[in-house]
């Protein structure tokens, strides 16, 4: 795809602004009732979905030109794709996220690009990480753990850890936990240990699909070498990148995030929890497991008029408006322990409200970024809970850092921590 | 234009940097596509709102204040807008101004006791009805939908809606407001000016509601309104709605006091009578001739789609096919829907008893399909809230209605269908979508309740296809011929040609002249350019604020 070819949408996008919105029918108060971080921000149409279309189409058109501020309007979009869920409560023939991810590799194509962002770039092409960490250093999270290390040895599954989980020490735990937890199941699991890559995705959402393509070809390469068939993982970045992304470019392995498996040995009576976890949680879905987390459908077709003008396509177009993401898994989880209360915050599941990592925002809007995760911790604290569970390592070190930085008080788990003080 | 540097420092100074834009891209982003839908006045292929100088975001009504006095110290026009969601939110003219409200949005007071709320500009309704619901208050919701601004439909435009019926249009329920007029100055009407509190809209002195408002309202061309008060009405349900489902096929389960029906009729004349009798029993909550905005021939079947999350319009098709849905859309060619809520569980009863007795005596029906507990909460959280409204726009992206207009129920007895069959020739040219001919829409019931229906025939076409739009102005150019024929007058499809043409820019002042002397009551212009006299010496609106200068 090219940015042209979003050209008819550009024009059918009917300015209403749902996009800025959570689904209408879901608002239950007006303080939590937007949707798009950037928007509520910046305040311009031109950081809406909306105005995104209006200003591609402008620079289609050679009515406007690049600038600081049109470099600012397109890298501030986390991608977190609310706006797509609200657009789709009514429209079936518009992609807005894919809209916007179109722009962003059109800026970097025309080397509009961020300086924070091309940072990361050279640590992933020097490092194979995002987080300037030495590559011979990725698997030292799991050093003391009696794990396989793939390709040399062999597993049935392999637990891939990602980035942030194999660098960030006040996270790795999880990554552990995981691995400990799969194991005590008699889960015959690997990890590729210091030859783990970068999945590739968080460069993908700030614009650069040369640099996912490459590292989505090494992983699938490493994975069939290693005679990996599934994968899991506690990321929900790594997740949408393998369940997708990865697909159209070839993979055929299974994924899976944490919590559906966890949820399926709870489901086959493999896992009970004795421990009791006395405390009032709320769960964040995080973008990538939740409204994008749907699995992919193989899709290629045209578009096609039916009764004189109405757009539809040929064969039927695969629908991905966030109706079937990893919502219940988590909440089951947790549910299950004994002692946790589940309350919910007014946005979840597929209108939930972005962390503010995402699409490359933490690194290169960290005020930005900030802002958004402080609004996740209102939210979360308006609820009365003592903690803020996700299933993401991403959204975890910006509620943390967030935290830190305004005392909010609030504790941020993953969803496997509580497990693992369950069992 | 760029704006003079000392000229952009000076508003720079009003808002601060992060609140001011001239970068083209972001001004393109204030440009109105009139090829997507015109809102009654094209379409008009590849054509756009003029470029605006720059966009500021006030944050403060004293902030629009100095703006409004740097507009009349460099004679620079301005317009202000909530939401930008149709043609009349947006310039005439190059260089104007453009002032996006979106950072007022705050809900200033809820008086519960007293069933009004003030707000800002950027309130919209969706926002502001989830507030009102937790103290057992409800707004009205304009046709256009939630997502719309309060205080834009209440002060700039006529604010009509499926609950015209119990809870009065947003006209009806505009209290004071606080008016940051062309000149700068302020003013605050009703009883917020003596009293500081703004429960009443009127007093002491004479309204100067209509003067504010004008023919229509004033859409954004006489000054800036800052906050309004509006009136809010009865809300029986829960604190929240406990919406359920997977999306889009959101729905709500609402207590035993709630009902929501669609109703049909075998005649026009029946379909109109039961109108009468439903204002003169005075039962209902809200009424709206809905779904039929898909067509007459598509309606049940979108029903059917919007209401199961695996399908789409890929399955239309398929879905029209089925000759039960056939047997349904034919039991419901003229139909209307009517949400009934009880205050208590007698007051249901008896409103259920009077609409039966009224379906007995129009040999009128409940359309059973319609009351699947899946379509029936889907129909009651769709109108109750009006969150998808942008249904209008569901089959390629652009809308716009023919025909129609604020009047008696009974314009369905005497033109509605020729209008439609003359609609549905027209469809089968294959510009616009072929729904049946009768698309029409409209609150059952207009200003004060009753009396009166406000109707459209939506026409959607393909805003990227030429043929499409060029084709569809073609249409609209021959309902109004008809109309103007028939003695049925300009329909909607032209409302708004009197303020912009189709280049986007401002009507030639010949033009406007000749259609305001020709509209049934020129005097409301000849007023209005009094008015604008008077409290716009500068002229730093828009023709939306309609003027006949002809003496």
């Amino acid at each position: 795809m090219a940015l042209k070819d979003f050209a008819a949408e550009m024009d059918r996008c009917s300015v209403c602004s749902y996009c800025k919105w959570i689904p209408f029918d879901q608002m239950k108060s007006w303080r939590f009732a937007k949707n798009c971080p950037s928007v509520a921000y910046y305040n311009f149409n031109s950081y809406s979905a909306r105005g995104r279309y209006a200003v591609a189409r402008s620079l289609l058109n050679e009515q406007s030109e690049y600038s600081d501020t049109v470099r600012n309007i397109v890298h501030t979009c986390m991608t977190c794709g609310a706006c797509d869920v609200s657009c789709k409560v009514c429209r079936y023939n518009l992609e807005p996220l894919e809209m916007v991810r179109e722009l962003k590799f059109s800026l970097v194509e025309a080397e509009q690009v961020l300086d924070q962002h091309e940072a990361l770039i050279a640590s992933l092409n020097q490092e194979h990480n995002i987080l300037h960490k030495p590559k011979s250093e990725r698997g030292a999270w799991a050093d003391g753990l009696d794990v396989a290390r793939l390709p040399s040895e062999k597993a049935e599954i392999l637990f891939h850890a990602g980035c942030r989980l194999s660098y960030d020490e006040d996270l790795q735990k999880t990554a552990v936990s995981a691995v400990q937890l799969l194991k005590s199941m008699g889960v015959d699991v690997g990890i590729l240990g210091e030859k783990e890559m970068c999945c590739g995705g968080r460069v993908y959402s700030m614009g650069y699909r040369d640099e996912f393509n490459h590292f989505a070809d090494l992983n699938m390469k490493v994975w069939a070498n290693a005679g990996v068939k599934t994968v899991v993982t506690a990321c929900a970045d790594c997740y949408h990148a393998f369940k997708r992304l990865y697909p159209p470019l070839g993979s055929q392995v299974e994924v899976l995030h944490m919590v559906e498996f966890i949820e399926r040995l709870i489901q086959q009576g493999k896992l009970r929890f004795r421990s009791e976890v006395p405390m009032t949680v709320t769960y964040h879905d995080p973008c990538h497991l939740g409204r994008q987390g749907e699995p992919y459908v193989p899709w290629n077709g045209v578009e096609k008029k039916i009764k004189g003008q109405i757009i539809v396509y040929e064969p039927n177009k695969p629908r991905y408006n966030g109706a079937w993401g990893v919502y219940d898994p988590p909440r089951n989880i947790l549910r299950s322990i004994p002692g946790v209360k589940l309350v919910e915050m007014e946005r979840i599941r597929e209108y939930s409200w972005c962390c503010g990592a995402g699409g490359g925002v933490r690194e290169a809007y960290p005020e930005f970024s900030a802002w958004t995760a402080a609004e996740r911790i209102a939210e979360a604290k308006a609820t009365g809970a003592e903690a803020l569970v996700s299933a993401c390592p991403w959204c975890e070190r910006n509620f943390m850092d967030s935290i830190s930085a305004t005392g909010a008080g609030l504790q941020v788990y993953d969803v496997l921590a509580l497990v693992e003080k369950a069992l | 234009m760029t704006l003079p540097k000392h000229v952009y420092q000076a508003f720079e100074d009003v808002v601060g940097a992060v609140n001011i834009s001239d970068d083209p891209a972001v001004l393109d982003s204030y440009r109105y596509s009139l090829a997507h839908t015109a809102i009654h006045l094209g379409p008009f292929y590849n054509t756009y709102t003029p470029r605006g100088a720059a966009v500021l975001l006030p944050g403060s009504a004293k902030e629009v204040q100095a703006i409004v006095k740097l507009c009349n110290k460099y004679r620079i026009k301005f317009k202000a807008s909530s939401t930008f969601w149709s043609a009349q939110g947006y310039p005439s003219e190059e260089d104007t101004i453009q002032l996006d409200m979106r950072r007022m949005d705050r809900i200033l007071e809820l008086d519960e006791k007293n069933m009004f709320a003030v707000v800002e500009p950027g309130v919209i309704g969706a926002t502001l009805q989830a507030e009102a619901m937790k103290v057992g208050l409800n707004t009205h919701i304009p046709g256009s939908g939630c997502s719309c601004s309060v205080l834009a439909s209440a002060t700039s435009y006529f604010g009509s809606g499926p609950s015209n019926l119990y809870g009065g249009c947003y006209y009806d329920n505009l209290l004071g407001l606080e008016w940051v007029m062309p000149t700068g100055e302020i003013l605050r009407t009703g009883s917020v000016n003596s009293t500081g509190s703004w429960f009443c809209g009127e007093g002491p002195g004479p309204s100067m509601k209509g003067v504010a408002r004008g023919f229509l309202g004033a859409k954004g061309s006489m000054g800036v309104f800052t906050k309004c008060a509006i009136k809010l009405f009865a809300w029986p349900g829960p604190k929240t709605l406990p919406v359920e489902g997977v999306i889009p096929a959101y729905k709500v389960s609402l207590p035993e006091t709630f009902r929501a029906y669609t109703l049909a009729f075998p005649s026009w004349k029946a379909w109109a009578d039961a109108a009468h009798l439903i204002w003169d029993t005075g039962i209902g909550y809200l009424a709206h001739r809905q779904f039929n905005m898909f067509g007459r021939d598509l309606k049940f079947a979108m029903v059917k789609i919007l209401t199961d999350p695996t399908k789409t319009l890929g399955d239309l098709e398929e879905v029209l096919a089925d000759p039960e849905v056939q047997r349904i859309t034919k039991q419901s060619e003229r139909d209307f829907q009517i949400i009934l809520v009880g205050m208590t569980a007698r007051d249901i009863a008896w409103q259920d008893a009077a609409l039966d007795e009224i379906l007995n005596r129009t040999d009128g029906w409940k359309v059973e399909a319609m009351n699947v507990p899946e379509i029936h909460d889907w129909v009651l959280l769709y109108l109750i809230r009006l969150g998808h409204k942008n249904l209008n726009l569901v089959f390629s992206g652009g809308y716009d209605g023919a025909f129609g207009l604020l009047g008696a129920m009974d314009y369905g007895a005497a033109h509605a269908e020729e209008a439609a069959q003359f609609k549905k020739t027209w469809e089968k040219r294959g510009a616009i979508v072929d729904a049946g001919g009768d698309c029409m829409m409209g609150p059952i019931g207009g200003q004060g309740g009753g009396g009166t229906g406000l109707w459209e025939n939506f026409t959607c076409f393909d805003p990227h296809d030429r043929e499409s739009v060029e084709g569809t102005l073609e249409f609209f150019d021959a309902c109004t011929k008809l109309g103007l024929e028939k003695g049925w007058g300009v329909g909607m499809e032209k409302w708004n040609s009197v303020a912009r043409g189709s280049d986007g820019r401002t009507t030639p002042k010949a033009e406007r002249d000749r259609m305001h002397l020709s509209a049934p009551q020129p005097s409301v212009f000849r007023y209005q350019h009094k008015i604008r006299e008077a409290f716009n010496p500068n002229d730093l609106g828009d023709a939306y604020y309609e003027t006949l200068e002809d003496e």
